[in-house]
C-alpha cells in the first residue's frame, strides 16, 4: 500500500503543467513502477490517499480526475 | 441541528461521520395497499384521464391520481404536496420518470377527495399547481434538463420551453384522444443529460459557434493541458499570443458545440444568444411494443431560441403533433406512422420543409440514404 | 414584488399548465418572511436567481460557471460545483452548487421524510430543487461550499439518505414502478436495484472508471424508465415460457365488456374492439391466431414485444418462468452518435442476492477500466473493439440473438488459431507448388 501510494503521490508530482490526472494515467504509471500492482490496490491507494488529505478529486461532473492538493485548480478556486 | 456547522466538526470531521448508506429503504415508502400487495398485481385500468386502477389477486384496488408537476420546484410546493398526501392519502406521494406526481389510495372515495382537492390548488396567476393527467393516449409531462435555471453549457432555457410547450398541447395531456402515447422530451444541449434522443417528439438546444476564446486571461485562469483534453474531438491545441502569452487555438471544423472546454475552462465561452437554437427531432422510442425502441430523427433544424415563450418551437410541436392526430392509425406511435407513411409523407403532411441539413453527413451517414427506386411523390 | 424586474419570467406565470416562475416568485418572499436570522444562505437567493435567469432571456445566454468542486470528504461525486458569472448583480447565487441525494428507488415517499428535506434545505440551501434529475437523483439546488458537509452529515446521520453519483463512477440507479403497482414486473425492480446501489456503493462514491456508468432496470419490454437508450446496462425483464391466456376474459374484451389498452384510449371513439384489427394483425411475427373462438399463440415465434398483453391486460399475461434480458452500451449522442445498448444476454434468473449477474457486472467492470479510454463510455469500448470480444470476456457464446442480421461484409479477422497449421508459412514449401 505504502509503495503504491509512493508512486501515485511521485507521478501526480512528475507533470510539469499538468495537475489533474485521470485515474487510468494513474493505474498506468503505477503499475509500470510497480510490477503486479493490480487496477482495485491502485484504487484504493488514491481513496487512502484522498482521505488523508494528500489527493483530491477534481470534476467536470461527467468526468473525475485526481490532483495533489494545492497545486493548480483547487477546490477553493 | 440548527447552528451553522451542524454536526459537521470541521476540527475532526469523521467524528460520527456517517457515509455509504445508500438510498432510504424502499419498503418504508410504501402506502398500506402497496405493502399488502406487493407483487400480486393482477390487471390495471385507466378510469379516466389522469386516474387508474391496480386491481390485486386478494382482490384489493389501487387507485393513483396523476397529476402534472414541474422538475424545477421549492419546497414550498413540495410541501403542498405532502399537505395534500397527509390529509388525502395517508401521508405518501411517488414521483414518476417523468416529473408526474402520484398519489396513491385504496378507495374511489379518497380519488375523489383528491380530485377535488388538487382542482382546488392554483397559483396566484392562475395556472394549476396540479393538473390531473398525463395517462393513456395522451402526451405526458416533458422530461427536461436545467437549462438556464442551473447549466453552464445550455444553449436554451429548459424550464420555461417545457412550460411553453405544455401550455400549448395542455388538452392533450388532460385527454387520452391521440392515436397513442406521444413521449416529449427536452434537452438544453447536446451533452443530453435529459437522454431525450429516443422520443416521440424531442426538442434540443443547439450552439452553433465554436467557442470564443479569451486569451487575455486564458492562462491565468484554465490549465491549458486540461482544456486541451476535454475535447472530444480533439480541436484544441495549444497557442501563443502574439504578445507572448500562452493561451489555446480552436480547430473551427473540428468543433462539435458541446460546450465540455467550458466546463474546463471558463475562457472558452461557447453560449451565444444569435447563434444557438433549437433542433426539433421526431419519431423515437423505448418500448418494444410492436416495433422496437429507435432514435428520434431530425426534422427541424432551426428554431430560434426566443425566450421565454418559444412561439415557433410550441407551433412546430403542435403541427407535427396536429398531424399525427389526424393521420395515424390506433396504438401507432408517431415513429410508426411516420414509417409507414414514409419519411417524405411525413413532411408533407406536417407541413415541414425538407432542407439540406436533414441528409446525414456523419459517421454512417450512407445507412440513411435510400437505395431503392421504391419511394412516393 | 421582488427584488429585480423580471418581465420576460413574468410572462411564464399564465396559462394552464404549472408555473415554476409563480412558485419561485411565492417562495422568494416566504424566505424574506423568514428573515436571513433563519437562513444559512443568503435569504435573497431565489430572487437573485430569478434575476439571473432573466438576464439570460434576454441575452439568450446562460450566466453560470462550472467549479471543480466534486463532493464531501472522501467522495468523488454528488455535488456539481456552480458559480455566477454576475456575482456582483446577483450575490445570492455567486456559490449556487447542487447536491445530488440518492432517490428511494421507483420514487416513493412518506410524507416525513420529504419535510425533513424540505426544513433542511430551506435552512442550509436555497430550497429549490428538482424532483428529480434524469438519472433519477434529487437535486438540491444551490448552496455555498461551507454548507456541503454539514448538508451531507445531516442528510446522512438524520434523514438516513445518502448522495448520487455524478463523474466517472457509477451514477444512481434507477428502476421502474416494478411490483409495488404493475403486474408486468417480470423480476423485483426494486429489490434488485437497491441490492445493487449497495453492493456498488464504493464504485458509486469513488469514481476510478473510464467514465460515468449506468444501471437502469425495467421490469418488462415496455422499458419504462429507458433503460435501453440511457444505461451503460440495462436490465430488462422477459420471459421464457408461455403466455398464460384467459380465453372468457378474451371473448370479454371482443364483445366490449372490457376497454382496451386497459382504457388508454378512451377518449376518443375508434369504434368497436375488433381483435384481429387491433390485436391479431398487429402481432409484428404474425404468430397469433383465432381457432374456434379461442386466441391461439404460436410462443415459439413470438418476440415479447407485449403488444397483445397491453391491448388486453385481463385477458393475457406474461409467463411464469421470469428473469432479465441483459443489454450493455446504451449513451446519448457524444461523441460518435447516440446508441441504444445491444442484447448480450437474453435471459438469466434474478433472484437475490444475484451472484450471477454480480459476477457478470464484475466482470463488466473490469474490462472496461482494462480496456476503455479516458471518457470513453462502456458502449463505444464495445464499439472499437468489436461485440465478439466482450462476449469473449463475459463467457457469453456468440448467439444470433445478438444481431439484427448477420455481417454482410466478408472481413473476418480470423485469428491465427482458428485456421489449420496456423499462419506461419514456408516460402519453400509454397515454391515447390508453384514457379516464381
Amino acid at each position: 500500500m505504502e509503495e503504491l501510494k509512493k508512486a501515485i503521490v511521485e507521478f501526480c508530482e512528475s507533470g510539469k503543467t499538468k495537475t489533474k490526472f485521470y485515474f487510468k494515467d494513474i493505474e498506468k504509471a503505477v503499475k509500470d513502477k510497480v510490477p503486479g500492482a493490480k487496477t482495485l490496490q491502485i484504487k484504493k491507494a488514491c481513496s487512502a490517499l484522498i482521505n488523508e488529505g494528500v489527493l483530491i478529486y477534481y470534476s467536470t461532473g461527467s468526468t473525475t480526475m485526481y490532483g495533489l492538493k494545492g497545486k493548480g485548480i483547487t477546490e477553493d478556486h | 441541528t440548527r447552528d451553522k456547522l451542524g454536526r459537521f466538526n470541521p476540527d475532526n470531521p469523521m467524528e460520527n461521520r456517517v457515509t455509504d448508506i445508500g438510498p432510504r429503504h424502499y419498503w418504508q415508502c410504501f402506502p398500506p395497499v402497496i405493502q399488502k400487495n406487493y407483487g400480486k398485481w393482477d390487471y390495471h385500468e385507466i378510469l379516466e384521464p389522469g386516474v387508474l386502477v391496480h386491481v390485486s389477486e386478494t382482490g384489493d384496488k389501487a387507485y393513483t391520481v396523476r397529476v402534472g408537476g414541474m422538475r424545477f420546484m421549492t419546497v414550498e410546493y413540495l410541501r403542498e404536496i405532502c399537505d395534500i398526501a397527509d390529509k388525502l392519502a395517508d401521508g405518501y406521494v411517488r414521483f414518476t420518470t417523468r416529473n408526474n406526481i402520484e398519489f396513491i389510495v385504496d378507495s374511489l372515495e379518497k380519488v375523489e377527495a383528491l380530485k377535488e382537492e388538487l382542482g382546488k390548488h392554483k397559483f396566484v396567476s392562475g395556472s394549476y399547481k396540479f393538473p390531473i393527467g398525463g395517462t393513456g393516449a395522451g402526451v405526458t409531462n416533458v422530461v427536461h434538463t436545467q437549462g438556464f435555471i442551473h447549466c453552464h453549457t445550455a444553449a436554451v432555457d429548459a424550464s420555461s420551453m417545457v412550460k411553453a410547450i405544455m401550455d400549448g398541447v395542455f388538452e392533450h395531456f388532460t385527454s387520452m384522444e391521440l392515436p397513442a402515447q406521444v413521449r416529449i422530451s427536452m434537452a438544453c444541449c447536446l451533452n443530453m443529460c435529459g437522454a431525450v434522443h429516443c422520443s416521440d417528439i424531442a426538442l434540443l438546444g443547439y450552439h452553433r459557434k465554436p467557442p470564443a476564446v479569451d486569451h487575455e486571461v486564458l492562462e491565468k485562469i484554465c490549465e491549458i493541458p486540461l482544456a486541451i483534453a476535454s475535447c472530444p474531438t480533439a480541436a484544441i491545441s495549444p497557442a501563443k499570443t502574439e504578445d507572448g502569452k500562452k493561451s489555446v487555438k480552436i480547430k473551427v471544423e473540428r468543433c462539435m458545440f458541446c460546450g465540455n472546454c467550458y466546463t474546463m475552462c471558463p475562457a472558452l465561452p461557447l453560449a451565444d444568444g444569435e447563434g444557438d437554437c433549437v433542433v426539433l427531432l421526431a419519431g423515437g422510442k423505448l418500448s418494444n411494443r410492436i416495433s422496437p425502441p429507435k432514435f428520434s430523427k431530425v426534422v427541424i433544424p432551426y428554431l430560434p431560441n426566443n425566450h421565454p415563450r418559444f412561439p415557433e418551437v410550441v407551433e412546430a410541436v403542435k403541427q407535427v403533433l396536429e398531424a399525427y392526430a389526424k393521420d395515424a392509425r390506433k396504438y401507432e406511435r408517431l415513429g410508426d406512422w411516420a414509417e409507414r407513411i414514409g419519411w417524405e409523407k411525413f413532411f408533407e403532411k406536417c407541413g415541414l420543409p425538407f432542407t439540406e441539413h436533414l441528409i446525414d453527413d456523419y459517421r454512417l451517414a450512407y445507412d440513411t440514404y435510400r437505395t431503392s427506386t421504391q419511394f412516393k411523390y | 414584488k421582488i427584488k429585480h424586474d423580471i418581465p420576460e419570467l413574468e410572462q411564464l406565470e399564465s396559462g394552464p399548465w404549472p408555473s415554476f416562475v409563480a412558485d419561485a416568485k411565492r417562495y422568494a418572499l416566504r424566505r424574506r418572511k423568514l428573515g436571513q436570522d433563519n437562513l444559512l444562505i443568503n435569504q435573497d437567493v431565489v430572487e437573485d436567481l430569478l434575476g439571473q435567469v432573466e438576464l439570460s432571456y434576454v441575452h439568450g445566454e446562460t450566466h453560470w460557471k462550472h467549479g471543480g468542486i466534486v463532493g464531501v470528504i472522501g467522495y468523488g461525486g454528488g455535488v456539481i460545483g456552480r458559480y455566477s458569472d454576475v456575482p456582483e448583480q446577483f450575490p445570492g447565487v455567486a456559490h449556487f452548487h447542487t447536491i445530488r441525494v440518492a432517490q428511494v428507488p421507483s420514487k416513493f415517499y412518506d410524507t416525513d421524510f420529504l419535510r425533513g428535506l424540505c426544513d433542511l434545505w430551506e435552512y442550509r440551501g436555497s430550497g429549490l430543487l428538482n424532483m428529480h434529475g434524469s438519472t433519477g437523483d434529487i437535486i438540491l439546488l444551490g448552496t455555498f461550499t461551507d454548507q456541503l458537509e454539514p448538508i451531507f452529515q445531516e442528510l446522512a446521520q438524520v434523514l438516513d439518505v445518502d448522495l448520487g453519483g455524478s463523474g466517472s463512477n457509477l451514477r444512481t440507479p434507477e428502476c421502474c414502478v416494478g411490483k409495488a403497482r404493475c403486474q408486468y414486473a417480470l423480476y423485483d425492480t426494486q429489490e434488485m436495484c437497491y441490492e445493487m446501489t449497495m453492493h456498488y456503493q464504493d464504485e458509486l462514491h469513488r469514481p476510478a472508471f473510464p467514465y460515468k456508468f449506468k444501471f437502469k432496470f425495467d421490469g418488462c419490454p415496455n422499458g419504462c424508465v429507458a433503460s435501453i437508450a440511457r444505461a451503460d446496462l440495462s436490465f430488462i425483464g422477459t420471459w421464457r415460457d408461455d403466455i398464460r391466456i384467459d380465453q372468457d376474459a378474451v371473448q370479454g374484451y371482443i364483445n366490449g365488456e372490457f376497454p382496451p389498452g386497459g382504457g388508454s384510449h378512451k377518449g376518443r371513439d375508434w369504434g368497436k374492439f375488433d381483435i384481429y384489427e387491433e390485436v391479431i394483425n398487429r402481432c409484428p411475427t404474425g404468430c397469433m391466431s383465432l381457432e374456434g373462438g379461442k386466441l391461439v399463440i404460436d410462443n415459439a415465434n413470438c418476440t415479447r414485444c407485449m403488444h397483445c398483453i397491453n391491448t388486453m391486460p385481463r385477458a393475457l399475461k406474461p409467463g411464469k418462468d421470469t428473469g432479465v434480458s441483459l443489454l450493455f452500451g446504451a449513451k446519448a449522442p457524444i461523441l460518435e452518435g447516440a446508441q441504444m445498448s445491444v442484447l448480450v444476454i437474453p435471459f438469466m434468473k434474478a433472484e437475490p442476492p444475484y451472484d450471477n449477474i454480480k459476477e457478470i457486472i464484475d466482470k463488466t467492470f473490469e474490462w472496461w477500466m482494462e480496456e476503455g479510454k479516458n471518457r470513453e463510455r462502456l458502449g463505444e469500448t464495445i464499439q472499437r473493439v468489436g461485440l465478439q470480444r466482450f462476449c469473449d470476456v463475459l463467457g457469453v457464446p456468440p448467439a444470433p440473438q445478438m444481431v439484427k442480421e448477420p455481417r454482410s461484409n466478408p472481413y473476418i479477422f480470423w485469428k491465427e488459431e482458428d485456421v489449420p497449421g496456423g499462419f506461419k508459412r514456408d516460402i519453400n514449401d509454397y515454391r515447390s507448388r508453384h514457379a516464381r
